[in-house]
């Protein structure tokens, strides 16, 4: 099942910010691995430490049905 | 070449933990699509039930659409049908059965005109020729006729009133001019004023590539032949032809031979794949309790009027059998009779590759074996769902997600909560007490309570084991793990010197009986032998009784419960569905965590059944009460007058495990536990608390993410609510934490949230 890649962009526009560099953070490049599947996607990062954040909206909505949808298979 | 490796299912197959034949005869025992009684006394299958619903609720065309499936002639049937189906009513036990012949009369005559079939249906090739007249040629005809074959009928008489009058000349007249149009826009040939004589059939023969005879034209011309009764055929001569004393044996005969003329065009032989033709009897089950109209409606007249027939066809109770549907909220939920469900979820685990669809509904059983009870033949859901989970946990194909918390649970109550140890004073104790994982997390003090009361009043020393029996994987489907408890409690016990097992909880009970083996008694039946403490003493308002899944069946601890309520002074409230029949809390099966909201609605289906307090004798019946708000009390709680007040939360029942084992570890045995303590202040808001219990996240996951985030600082700053967020992978999930720093080393935890995938950085 491939994730919409653009449904998980989600452009950080400066309202975060990593607290241990600093710095606000940028749309970057992530994967979610699960039950042996990767699914590439733009979340925000920390462009110096490389955090990557998963908001509570995205975890509970389209990453738990994905996940269910792969517990099913 | 690379070699493409596939998925054998040979695999899949070699581990079944059920067979398709025990599914097979399981799903055979559900009845729910028998037919009801008088469709199966009915020799031409008329769906009875189905047609008295369409004339109960006015609906005569309807009914009348229902009737012509059966026959081409409704008013002639109805006249003359001898009405087996109304000796089969099963009204007729507690009164009058159903006038069934009647009703059909009246929907033959007020179901609408006669109506030709559609110029657009496509006729079969093959042609059939019918000679003769009478019931038998009749009925035939308009059978033929309905199978869309090309069909001439050739008679003696001089029209059409003729032929219908030789057949049904007993008709009034009104019926009789409505059957000859009915009649006319049939889609059949007539060449009359034939002789059927042994020339002119064979002058027609060759024309046609099926040939029918009337009775007499039969034993007129073939008075040596032998026809086979059950298919209306002389292989001989290669005649389909019948007979019929009455109107009904000739619809049933037509019917019959037009099958056999089905057969015949199509080359096969008339003999097989005929289906059920005859009557038989049904296997259904009615519940009669209902039925409360047992008088028939008089007619005014000879016949009903329409509205002496809607009433007499609304007495009829259209059995069907749902008694298991009528009690469990589970197969309420899902709308689907157990016999269709338990196949679908055996098929569930037979899928090699794609979507296991019925994963939820297996998951969401709890296995308390009510069906079973309640069902007239017994059908077991809980077999089927629980060696199907176990099939698909066999086949790796069981997801982890659904159980992973309360697999986790009971690791935590067999590892860092698990207490064995002999009474104070003794080496080796003759008893043991077993509370069980839930009554030490929902009610310590009362686990306490009756610890020390047995060590004070029994003879031989009561050593403590306070752990999980294993039920949680088995109801998983986890079978190693279920086999490695077992393994980890034997090995325990032996430490003890396997002392005899007392068991505060009929599931752990039934559990360890089924694991560790031997003679393994309740709390309860030491209470009721050794008397109860001082003090005991029960509610001053009724109650209503639940009895626990792990004692169905058991009629034994039922009353052993009974009288320990009576001596409590205890007036039990009447409840409907107790004893055996009593139906799941909720919390069997792990439904609560594979699938809280129909969990939720077991609970509230048990919880309907009265409206007084509820007394229980399995903690976590008490607890799913108790969660719903309404005031619930466990049998032990009243005999040790302790109150375990208001439900706790998933990771306060961790706590008071931890608890309870730190208190008695330091009061009975003198031995201190190491106490973990946090170097910071973490509070949580009623939000998040909530959040938590929902989400199944514990405070010790939350801990760990802060002390990961006191270690490398590493969180997010919202700013658009001020709120930090910092996370950590535990095992197999990602916990997130939303908090506030309020000073240095103080945190208010806001939210919390937790995903199963793993994120990881990405390069290029």
């Amino acid at each position: 099942m491939a994730i919409d890649r653009t449904y998980y962009s989600i452009d950080p526009e400066g309202k975060l910010q990593c607290m241990k560099c600093r710095v606000p953070l940028v749309k970057g490049k992530a994967k979610f691995l699960y039950l042996g599947n990767g699914f590439p996607v733009e979340l925000p990062v920390c462009p110096v430490c490389g955090f990557v954040y998963v908001p509570e909206e995205l975890a509970l909505g389209k990453v738990l049905s994905v996940e269910k949808a792969l517990e099913d298979k | 070449m690379p070699k493409v490796r596939e998925r054998g299912s040979t695999h899949v197959y070699k581990v079944n933990k059920i067979s398709k034949e025990e599914v097979d005869s399981m799903v055979a025992r559900c009845i729910y699509e028998e037919p009801p009684f008088c469709n199966a006394a009915c020799p031409l299958k008329l769906d009875t039930r189905a047609m008295l619903k369409a004339a109960a609720a006015g609906d005569f065309k309807k009914a009348l659409q229902l009737y012509e499936k059966a026959t081409p002639f409704p008013l002639v049937l109805s006249a003359g049908c001898e009405a087996p189906c109304e000796a089969k009513c099963r009204l007729c036990e507690r009164g009058e059965g159903l006038a069934i012949r009647a009703v059909e009369q009246a929907v033959a005559r007020f179901g609408g005109p006669p109506r030709a079939g559609s110029v657009f249906r496509t006729k079969k090739k093959k042609t059939v020729a019918v000679i003769g007249s009478g019931l038998f040629a009749l009925f035939l005809a308009g059978e033929l006729e309905k199978k869309a074959y090309p069909t001439t009928v050739f008679c003696e008489q001089a029209d059409a009133e003729g032929f219908l009058r030789a057949a049904a000349g007993f008709l009034d007249e009104a019926a009789f001019a409505l059957e000859l149009e009915r009649l006319k826009k049939k889609d059949l040939q007539f060449v009359f004023g034939c002789k059927a004589t042994a020339a002119f059939l064979e002058e027609t023969r060759p024309a046609f590539d099926v040939v029918c005879v009337s009775e007499d034209v039969f034993t007129e011309l073939f008075p040596e032949a032998a026809v086979a009764p059950e298919l209306m055929f002389c292989e001989g001569e290669t005649l389909v032809t019948g007979s019929g004393s009455g109107v009904m044996s000739a619809a049933h005969n037509a019917k019959k031979a037009a099958l056999t003329v089905d057969r015949l065009a199509q080359n096969l032989d008339p003999a097989n794949m005929r289906g059920q033709e005859d009557p038989f009897q049904s296997r259904l089950y009615t519940d009669l309790s209902e039925a409360t109209d047992l008088t028939r409606v008089p007619a005014a007249g000879e016949l009903y009027t329409r509205e002496e027939a809607v009433r007499e066809a609304g007495r009829c109770i259209q059995c069907h059998c749902e008694e298991c549907m009528k009690s469990c909220a589970y197969l309420q939920h899902y709308k689907k009779y157990p016999g269709l469900l338990g196949r679908e979820i055996y098929n569930n685990t037979q899928i090699i590759m794609g979507d296991h669809q019925l994963n939820k509904p297996m998951n969401a059983c709890t296995l308390c074996g009510q069906c079973t009870v309640v069902c007239p033949n017994g059908f077991d859901m809980a077999h089927i769902c629980a060696s199907s989970r176990r099939n698909m946990v066999s086949t790796d194909k069981m997801p982890l997600a659904p159980h992973e918390f309360a697999l986790m649970d009971m690791m935590f109550s067999n590892g860092e909560a698990f207490l064995a140890r002999p009474q104070p004073g003794f080496t080796q104790c003759r008893y043991l007490f077993f509370p069980g994982c839930q009554a030490v997390a929902i009610a310590p003090e009362t686990v306490k309570a009756a610890y020390q009361d047995l060590c004070s009043r029994l003879e031989g020393g009561v050593a403590l084991m306070l752990g999980c029996c294993g039920a949680i994987c088995d109801w998983a489907g986890r079978y190693e793990m279920q086999e490695s408890t077992r393994e980890f409690l034997l090995n325990e016990l032996a430490k003890l010197g396997n002392p005899a097992i007392i068991a505060g909880c009929p599931t752990c009970r039934k559990e360890l009986t089924e694991s560790v083996g031997g003679e393994i008694t309740g709390i309860w039946d030491i209470l009721d032998k050794i008397g109860l403490p001082e003090g005991a003493r029960g509610l001053d308002r009724p109650v209503a009784l639940h009895d626990a899944c792990g004692a169905r069946g058991d009629a034994h601890t039922q009353e052993v419960i009974r009288r320990l309520a009576e001596k409590l002074g205890i007036t039990l409230a009447e409840t409907e569905d107790s004893g055996d029949r009593s139906p799941c809390c909720g919390y069997g099966g792990l439904t609560a965590y594979a699938n809280p909201e129909v969990a939720d609605e077991i609970t509230q289906k048990a919880l309907e059944r009265s409206d007084a307090p509820f007394l229980s004798y399995c903690m976590a019946c008490r607890d799913r009460f108790a969660r719903q708000g309404r005031e619930s009390r466990h049998l032990l709680e009243l005999i040790y007058g302790t109150d375990a007040g208001a439900p706790p939360d998933i990771s306060e029942k961790r706590y008071n495990r931890l608890t309870l084992k730190k208190e008695l570890l330091w009061e009975l045995w003198h031995e201190e536990t190491a106490e973990m303590k946090l170097d910071y202040e973490l509070h949580y808001t009623d939000e998040a608390r909530q959040l938590m219990d929902s989400r199944m996240i514990l405070t010790d996951d939350v801990i760990a993410v802060m002390n990961a985030y006191r270690e490398n600082g590493e969180a997010i700053l919202e700013s658009e609510t001020g709120l930090a967020v910092a996370c950590l992978r535990i095992g197999n999930a990602t916990f997130w934490v939303k908090f506030t720093e309020d000073g240095p080393d103080s945190y208010t935890v806001h939210r919390a949230y937790s995903h199963r995938m793993n994120v990881v950085r990405r390069e290029g």
